[in-house]
C-alpha cells in the first residue's frame, strides 16, 4: 500500500461546498448578511474618507505645499473687520522673510467682462509678474504679465483656461480684446488649464485659476478695499517647504508690528498635515468599526456552521466510514465557512460601491475607492471565515464515526 | 470448507474497554478469530455482546484497546487516522441496517462519494459507478435521491456504493433489518452471489436464517468468543 496521501483537489472541495450552500439557500444568506453589511460599511465608509483625504490633498497641491497665502480678516458679510493689509505689508514680507522665492500681492473683484458677441461676470485678480511663479502657473499661449505692464499701468490681462474658452470660444483668446470694468484690456496670455474640480469650501478658499482674469496690480482700482494701496491677498512661495511654519511665525509678527493688519495666515502645509491627523483618526474609527461587524459576521456565520454539523452529524459519520478522514472533514466545513465570507466579502464589495456612488450623489461628498481597501476588505473576510469557521470543523472533524452513524 | 489459504482478518486478544465516567465498560474481553479471503463469515449474538464494537474494530472506525488486529497482512491496532480512513476506503465496504445514504446527494453521487477519498479522478467517477449500480441492478435509479427509493433498492444503492473501491471486504451489519422478508432475501441473495464473485463478506446480524446463508458462524456472548 502506497503511503502516500489522498488529497482532495481545491477545485472539488469547492465544488462540494457550494453545492450544499447551494441545498440551504436561504440558510446561507442570512448567514452571511453580517458579513456583507460589515464589508459594505467599511467600503463605503473609507470611500468617504479616502475622497475627503484626496479632495484636500488637490486643494492644498493647487496651492502648493511650500506656500503661505495671508489676507485681509474678513466677516461673514464679507467686510474687512479692521485695516487690510496694504501694498506696503508686502513689501516688507518679501524683504523680511529670508528664503522667500516669490511674494506675491493680490488685489481682488468681480468685474463684468465683455466681449464682441459676449458679456459675463468675471473674477479679476490684479498682481504682480511673482505671482506666476507663487501660484505655480504654466502658460499655454503668450506671457503673464510683466513689471513693465504693472509700473506703467498697462491694460494687459491673462486669462484663465476656462475664462478663455468661454469669452473666446472660437479663437484663442490671445491678441483679442476684453473690456473688463468699462476698460479695454489686451489678451496677452492664456495659461494652461489645471486639473482641479469645483471644491466645496475645503480648508482653504483655493483660487480656481482657470475662472480668474489676472491683471495688473494698478491697473484693478475697484475692489472690496477702497484704499488705494488696500490689497486683500498676499501669496509667498518659499524655496523650501519645511520652511512655511516658521516664516508663517515671522509672517504674522512682522505684520502686528508694522501695520497691524487684521489678518489670517493660512499654511497649506500644516493645514495637510493636519487633514492627515485627521485622517489617521477617522481610519482608525473606522477600522474599529469594520473589526466589530466582522467579528458579529463572523460570529453569525459561526452560528450557522455548528447548526450544520449538528444536523449533518450522520452525514459526516458516512463520509468518515467511506474513507474521509478527520482533515477531509475539516475541510469540508472549512470550505464552507471560506465560501461563506468570501461570496459575503464580494457582495458587500458591490453593496459598498453602491453605497459610495449613493453617497457622492446624494450627499455631495467626493468618494473614492482605494483597490488597496477593496482588497484588505476581501482578505479579512476571508480570514473570518477560516477563524470562525474552524471550531465548528474541528467539532465535525472529531466526531467518532459509530456515534455519528447512529445518530438519527 | 473453503478456509482460504491464508487468513485475511486476523484478530488476536483483542479488548475494547470504554471509559464511562467512573466505570468502565469492558465491551470486548479478548476476541481471537481468524477470517481467510474469500469466506463467508456470519457473526451472530444477542445484543450487548459486543457485535457493534467488533463490527467497529472490523471496519477499522475505532481502534481496540489491547489485542492484535492484521487484516491483509498489516497491522491495524496502532495505525492513526489517516491509515485507519485510508483502509476504510480501500480494503473495506460498508452496507448498513438503515443504508445510510446521504439525502441530499443522487444515488449516483452516493455511490460515487468514496472515490473522492480514494483519490480517483473525476473523469473515471461517473463510470465506475454506473457500473457498481448495473451490477446491483440499480442503473435506472441512478439519478433519483435516497427518498425516492424503496428500501430494497436503498440497500442496493448502499451496496453499489460499498463495491466502488473493489474492496476485499464488505462488511454488513444487519443489511436485512429494515427490510421486509421478501426484499431481505433479495439482499442476501446479492451479497450471496457478491461471495461467489470471490469477495469476503462479514455479515453482522441475529437473524438465524441470514446467517444460515454464510459458510461460518461465529458467535459472541459477553464480549468473548462463544463457540
Amino acid at each position: 500500500m502506497t503511503r502516500s496521501r489522498v488529497v482532495i483537489p481545491p477545485r472539488l472541495l469547492v465544488h462540494l461546498a457550494a453545492r450544499s450552500l447551494w441545498l440551504h439557500k436561504l440558510r446561507s444568506t442570512l448567514s452571511i448578511l453580517g458579513v456583507v453589511f460589515g464589508v459594505a460599511a467599511v467600503v463605503a465608509m473609507s470611500s468617504v474618507g479616502e475622497g475627503a483625504r484626496r479632495e484636500a490633498l488637490q486643494q492644498i497641491g493647487a496651492l502648493g505645499v511650500d506656500t503661505i497665502v495671508v489676507r485681509t480678516k474678513v466677516s461673514a458679510k464679507g467686510e474687512a473687520e479692521g485695516p487690510g493689509l496694504s501694498l506696503r505689508d508686502a513689501d516688507s514680507i518679501g524683504a523680511v522673510i529670508p528664503h522667500s522665492q516669490a511674494v506675491a500681492a493680490v488685489r481682488e473683484a468681480v468685474l463684468q467682462a465683455e466681449t464682441a458677441s459676449k458679456r459675463v461676470d468675471v473674477s479679476v485678480v490684479g498682481t504682480t509678474p511673482a505671482y506666476e511663479e507663487a501660484a505655480r502657473l504654466a502658460l499655454r499661449q503668450g506671457r503673464f504679465l510683466t513689471s513693465i505692464d504693472v509700473r506703467d499701468r498697462k491694460r494687459t490681462a491673462v486669462l484663465g483656461a476656462e475664462i478663455a474658452r468661454s469669452l473666446f470660444p472660437l479663437s484663442e483668446g490671445i491678441g483679442e480684446t476684453v473690456r473688463l470694468g468699462g476698460d479695454w484690456y489686451d489678451v496677452v496670455g492664456v495659461l494652461e488649464a489645471r486639473g482641479s474640480r469645483r471644491s466645496k469650501g475645503g480648508p482653504i478658499r483655493a483660487r480656481d485659476v482657470n475662472q480668474v482674469v489676472f491683471i495688473p496690480l494698478p491697473s484693478l482700482d475697484s475692489g472690496p478695499d477702497r484704499r488705494p494701496d488696500g490689497i486683500e491677498e498676499v501669496l509667498l512661495r518659499m524655496d523650501e517647504g519645511r520652511a512655511v511654519t516658521a516664516a508663517a511665525e515671522v509672517v504674522r509678527k512682522v505684520l502686528a508690528r508694522s501695520s497691524g493688519a487684521e489678518v489670517e495666515v493660512f499654511v497649506p502645509r500644516e493645514i495637510l498635515q493636519q487633514t492627515q491627523r485627521t485622517q489617521r483618526i477617522f481610519n482608525v474609527v473606522t477600522g474599529a468599526v469594520a473589526g466589530i461587524g466582522l467579528i458579529v459576521g463572523g460570529i453569525g456565520i459561526m452560528n450557522i456552521m455548528l447548526a450544520s454539523v449538528a444536523e449533518r452529524t450522520r452525514e459526516v459519520g458516512i463520509r468518515r466510514a467511506v474513507g474521509a478522514t478527520r482533515e477531509d472533514v475539516a475541510l469540508h466545513f472549512l470550505a464552507e465557512a471560506t465560501l461563506l465570507t468570501t461570496s459575503g466579502g464580494v457582495l458587500g464589495i458591490v453593496l459598498g460601491l453602491i453605497g459610495s456612488i449613493a453617497i457622492q450623489q446624494f450627499a455631495g461628498w467626493t468618494t473614492a475607492i482605494s483597490p488597496w481597501m477593496l482588497v484588505a476588505a476581501m482578505t479579512t473576510a476571508l480570514l473570518v471565515g477560516i477563524g470562525f469557521g474552524f471550531y465548528p470543523a474541528w467539532r465535525a472533524a472529531h466526531l467518532e464515526p459509530m456515534e455519528a452513524l447512529r445518530q438519527q | 470448507m473453503a478456509r482460504a489459504s491464508r487468513p485475511l482478518v486476523t484478530l488476536n486478544g483483542v479488548t475494547k474497554v470504554y471509559p464511562r465516567g467512573a466505570v468502565s465498560v469492558r465491551a470486548l474481553a479478548g476476541v481471537s478469530l481468524e477470517i481467510g479471503e474469500g469466506e463467508f463469515v456470519a457473526i451472530m449474538g444477542p445484543s450487548g455482546s459486543g457485535k457493534s464494537t467488533l463490527l467497529s474494530l472490523l471496519g477499522c472506525l475505532d481502534r481496540p484497546t489491547a489485542g492484535e488486529y492484521w487484516l491483509d497482512g498489516e497491522a491495524v491496532a496502532g495505525l492513526d487516522d489517516v491509515h485507519l480512513s485510508r483502509i476504510r476506503n480501500r480494503r473495506i465496504g460498508f452496507v448498513f441496517q438503515s443504508f445510510h445514504l446521504i439525502p441530499e446527494l443522487s444515488v449516483l453521487e452516493n455511490v460515487q462519494t468514496p472515490l473522492l477519498y480514494g483519490g480517483v479522478p473525476v473523469p473515471e467517477w461517473p463510470g465506475r459507478a454506473e457500473a457498481c449500480l448495473a451490477r446491483v441492478g440499480l442503473s435506472h435509479r441512478a439519478t433519483h435521491r435516497p427518498s425516492e427509493l424503496s428500501g430494497g433498492e436503498a440497500q442496493r444503492a448502499a451496496i453499489a456504493r460499498a463495491l466502488v473501491m473493489a474492496p476485499r471486504v464488505i462488511l454488513a451489519d444487519e443489511p436485512t433489518g429494515n427490510l421486509d422478508t421478501a426484499t431481505g432475501d433479495e439482499i442476501a441473495g446479492l451479497l450471496h452471489d457478491l461471495h461467489g464473485e470471490g469477495r469476503t463478506i462479514i455479515l453482522v446480524t441475529h437473524n438465524e436464517a441470514l446467517a444460515a446463508a454464510a459458510q461460518r458462524t461465529i458467535r459472541l456472548r459477553d464480549g468473548r468468543v462463544d463457540s
